[in-house]
């Protein structure tokens, strides 16, 4: 009996070590593909077990950290600044990151490979693990004035303001916005119960205006069109071009009117200079020049704005800014002025002007400045980089030229804001663009700008969805924060 | 020598000088052992409270106390009752069983006293205390039964007494109304007041004692060969009687109780026994061929049954993982998140998982033990099996092999149904971990089937009688 004995203790051997190679393939091997699993609770509860890296503005106030609340999931996040800042930070909730949260989210839980090191010395130490620190570079005065200016207007729209220099974001504010914390609770069915209500919620509180959502730039599109034509070389701004009071459009019966009927400047015989009619905006002369330029050169000039480009990141994901190329003189006529099927970012508009600030240079815009480990050394710091040369130094400096006459021109459709800070001088253009199904929608009101006091410099964006005129209703908030930020430098 | 052995070695007339080296009893190695033990279960008792509180439970003085005067009690009869047993049985068992009850602990704190997490059945705030009686009358058992049988042979005179007691244990659950025997979708428990008893844990044991029995009986018989098919010596037709009747037991528990895990152990113990008492190859054909047949068809018919095999096989696909294979996925989940070297007790959430702390408990010390916590654990489980086979490979009389055999078998088999259900090696079949899950019934069945291996043991390792003739030199006797 004892061979039968001996048989079965190779199968009871056998069925333990079949037992043991699949404890070590389920701990050993297959660990990370079930972490990973949707729905994996456990996997969740430890990216609370720690306490998540800040989020702080360029002047080091803390727009984001982590609380301890004790419980299965230890930390909760908290912004102090609730809505002001949510469309850059986005939220860090259970089961869903958005916004830095989610660009930054591996140096924030400290899972990068960059921060391994230190987590092993933190172990060894028994010191408790935090994740690293990311320092943003936005300035929390100009954040400050651009959401209360925002918020004071009732409108939804949103500010983008850049270092022209650099490409450094300085604020980005949308309106309406919401309230990350509330989504940051440790609780499943509050989450979504709350996101829900934001998802219902017709003002689309979600929607970040500054990057996610694109607007007719209106006449501020006229820059673009500018630079296209002064780099041709054959044309600069007291190039007299026709700017008739009504043009029809080629094989069309449609007419294009400036703005009210008006006359474009004191020329008379139907003509203008092209910085009089940039300066007083009209629409006939550049959707003359438009035409003559055509559809391919305005489209490629576009695009070194920055235009069409679908992977902008900074690090956030950018939607893509449009300029198709247009089948006919009269559609090219109306892009020409940001009509059409022109569709732009608030952070574009910004660009525009960054680009003509720059001297015709175009800085890749970003949000982090740095991010310190929790042992206060720099893991990754900024490096700004150019994004391309839209214009040469002298086509911006004549595109220059021309915004310094929109303000200072007694004719100049911000002519309101020649003196708005003193000492400073501020070079703009506005748009109004016309919107909805046969332009029966309220006029949404764009602002493009940018000023230096030596010191600082500043480009500002905005766009106030159905504010009407630019300068009534997009001009007062982009100064504003111009003025915040010069004025503290 | 020990002192025992000296004594004992006194009792059968032997003589300090003696001239045949004697075998040792190894008490003194059990009780080292036992110690080994008792720190190890205080040492995990304690890393509970401070993976909890960060500070010692509360009560673990006195259940650690009632603990060991509970195992110096077992170790003091064993002394008595058994002195040439197996030395390192007790210290396993007892090493298993403290672990559960450290897991009964870290489950009863589970969403008590401020502690994370809550549990889907939720245990009583005296659940360790229940544990801990429960130990005492497992332990009471194995007295009782080292105590009652002091020769196996014995049993074999109750070969038919045990049949009739297996089946109508077997029965039981079948016959009473489902409010009182279904649990799962399974009839496999009795439920009087508020205690539970499942009768198959104990079915099994007089189902073992009762197989060894017939099999002694018949295996003469049972080894003569008919045909000869594909090589194989087939038995007469006439002899597979027996084995149709446990097969259709084994069918019979399926369809009525839903128990398939059950179902495999009886069957997977009788054909074990067979091959050992006929050494015939074509006993476990035909049991595994009978067997595969039976569980094909059954899951087949029967919706129970051949879920299980939907579950074992696709656990992830479309929303398996949030209904029917909820708690089979969590149990990996809590494995997996364990990795190589565990959460510690006290510090995974084990109660993600449903039902953890009976059929799952396995995935919870994975979870807070580790992949290496768990391995030991199963080599544990392996030791006691090895002990149970070496004792069958060494005891002469037939009766005694063939039961020590079958008894290490089926906690082997046992150990791989539910260990191998829980990791997805096999499908899952609710059946309970012997010693850790929570419960009596099992724990006091597994306390039994313990003292009939020391029993066993006992009789494999006691020496001869000496010779008369070996009396040794005349005694001189001093009368100053």
């Amino acid at each position: 009996m004892n061979r039968a004995l001996r048989r079965i203790s190779i199968a009871v051997l056998v069925m333990f070590v079949l037992l043991l190679a699949n404890v070590n393939y389920l701990q050993a091997f297959e660990a990370g593909n079930l972490a990973n699993k949707p729905g994996n609770s456990r996997a969740f509860a430890a990216q609370f077990q720690y306490q998540r890296g800040e989020i702080t503005t360029a002047d080091g106030k803390v727009i984001a950290s982590s609380k301890n609340v004790g419980g299965v999931y230890k930390y909760q996040r908290v912004y102090p600044q609730g809505p002001e800042y949510s469309p850059v930070t986005g939220y860090d909730a259970l089961y869903s990151e958005s916004g830095i949260e989610a660009a930054e989210n591996s140096y924030l839980t400290g899972n990068s490979s960059k921060l391994a090191v230190r987590n092993v010395i933190d172990m060894i130490t028994n010191k408790p693990r935090k994740g690293a620190t990311v320092q943003l570079t936005l300035d929390s005065n100009a954040q400050n004035t651009a959401w209360n200016m925002l918020q004071a207007s009732g409108k939804s729209g949103a500010v983008v303001a850049l270092n022209p220099q650099t490409g450094a974001i300085l604020a980005m504010a949308s309106y309406p916005s919401y309230d990350p914390n509330e989504l940051a609770v440790l609780d499943g069915p509050q989450i979504n119960s709350n996101d829900n209500k934001l998802l219902k919620d017709p003002a689309q509180p979600l929607l970040n205006r500054a990057t996610g959502a694109t607007y007719p730039p209106g006449s501020t599109f006229k820059i673009v069109t500018g630079s296209a034509a002064f780099s041709q070389g054959n044309s600069n701004p007291n190039t007299v071009v026709n700017a008739p009071t009504s043009l029809q459009l080629p094989q069309s019966t449609a007419h294009l009117i400036n703005n009210d009927g008006e006359v474009c400047g004191t020329l008379g015989n139907n003509k203008a200079t092209i910085i009089t009619a940039f300066t007083e905006s009209c629409n006939t002369a550049f959707a003359n020049i438009g035409m003559q330029l055509g559809s391919a050169t305005l489209k490629s000039m576009a695009e070194k704005y920055g235009m069409n480009d679908p992977n902008l990141k900074i690090p956030t994901p950018v939607a893509q800014s449009n300029f198709p190329l247009e089948p006919d003189q009269a559609t090219t006529a109306l892009s020409a002025i940001g009509q059409k099927d022109d569709t732009v970012t608030p952070l574009q508009e910004a660009m525009f002007s960054a680009a003509i600030a720059n001297n015709g240079t175009l800085m890749k815009p970003y949000l982090v400045q740095q991010v310190q480990a929790a042992d206060l050394s720099i893991v990754d710091s900024a490096s700004p980089t150019a994004l391309g040369q839209p214009v040469s130094p002298a086509v911006a400096s004549q595109i220059k030229q021309m915004m310094v006459s929109v303000v200072n021109s007694p004719d100049g459709t911000a002519a309101a804001f020649k003196n708005a800070i003193p000492g400073v001088q501020i070079a703009g253009k506005t748009g109004t663009a016309q919107n909805g199904i046969n332009n029966s929608g309220l006029n949404d009101a764009v602002f493009t700008c940018f000023a230096s006091n030596g010191n600082r410099s500043m480009a500002v964006g905005v766009i106030i969805q159905g504010g009407g005129y630019g300068a009534a209703a997009a001009a007062p908030i982009a100064v504003g924060v111009l003025k915040a930020y010069l004025e503290n430098g | 020598m020990s002192s025992v052995a000296t004594s004992e070695d006194a009792a059968l007339g032997g003589m300090p000088d003696s001239p045949v080296a004697m075998p040792r009893g190894r008490r003194r190695t059990e009780a080292a052992m036992l110690l080994f033990a008792v720190a190890l279960v205080a040492f995990a008792y304690a890393n509970v409270g401070f993976g909890l509180k960060g500070s010692l439970p509360s009560g673990m003085a006195e259940y650690m106390i009632a603990f060991v005067v509970l195992l110096a009690l077992a170790h003091l009869a064993v002394r008595i009752l058994a002195p040439w047993a197996d030395p390192l049985l007790l210290p396993l068992a007892a090493t298993l069983n403290g672990l559960g009850i450290v897991m009964t602990y870290r489950l009863q704190e589970v969403g008590r006293n401020g502690n994370p997490g809550t549990m889907s059945v939720p245990l009583s705030s005296s659940a360790t205390l229940i544990q801990i009686v429960y130990t005492a009358i497992g332990l009471g058992c194995f007295v009782a039964v080292l105590a009652l049988v002091r020769e196996p042979r014995m049993l074999q005179r109750y070969t038919y007494t045990f049949g009739v007691i297996a089946i109508v244990l077997l029965a039981l659950p079948a016959l009473l109304p489902a409010s009182i025997s279904e649990v799962q979708g399974a009839k496999i428990q009795i439920r009087l007041g508020g205690f539970t008893i499942q009768p198959e844990e104990f079915a099994k044991l007089a189902l073992a004692l009762s197989f060894a029995g017939y099999l002694v009986a018949k295996r003469e018989v049972l080894s003569l060969a008919g045909r000869r098919v594909l090589g194989i010596d087939l038995p007469r037709a006439r002899d597979l009687g027996p084995v149709l009747i446990v097969w259709a037991v084994s069918l019979l528990l399926l369809v009525f109780e839903s128990d398939i895990g059950t179902s495999a152990l009886f069957m997977g113990l009788f054909v074990c026994m067979l091959y050992i008492a006929t050494q015939r190859t074509s006993w476990l054909l035909i049991g595994f061929v009978l067997f595969a047949a039976g569980a094909y068809a059954s899951s087949k018919l029967f919706g129970h049954v051949g879920e299980r095999f939907q579950i074992w096989l696709h656990p992830f696909a479309g929303t398996n993982a949030f209904n029917n294979a909820y708690q089979l996925v969590q149990g990996l989940y809590g494995m997996a998140s364990g990795g190589i070297l565990g959460k510690g007790l006290g510090a995974g959430q084990p109660y993600l998982t449903p039902l953890v702390q009976s059929d799952f408990v396995v995935t919870a010390f994975g979870e807070e033990l580790g992949m290496t916590g768990l391995m030991a654990i199963l080599l544990l489980y392996g030791l006691i099996v090895q002990r149970g086979l070496a004792t069958s490979v060494s005891v002469k009389d037939p009766f005694s092999k063939i039961l020590a055999g079958g008894l290490a078998f089926i906690l082997a088999l046992q150990i791989f149904v539910i260990v191998g259900g829980v990791t997805r090696l096999i499908p899952l079949t609710g059946i309970t971990t012997p010693f850790l899950s929570q419960g009596g019934s099992s724990l006091v069945a597994s306390w039994i089937l313990i003292a009939l291996l020391m029993r066993l043991s006992d009789t494999a390792r006691r020496p001869p009688p000496q010779p008369i003739q070996d009396e040794g030199m005349t005694q001189v006797v001093n009368l100053s």
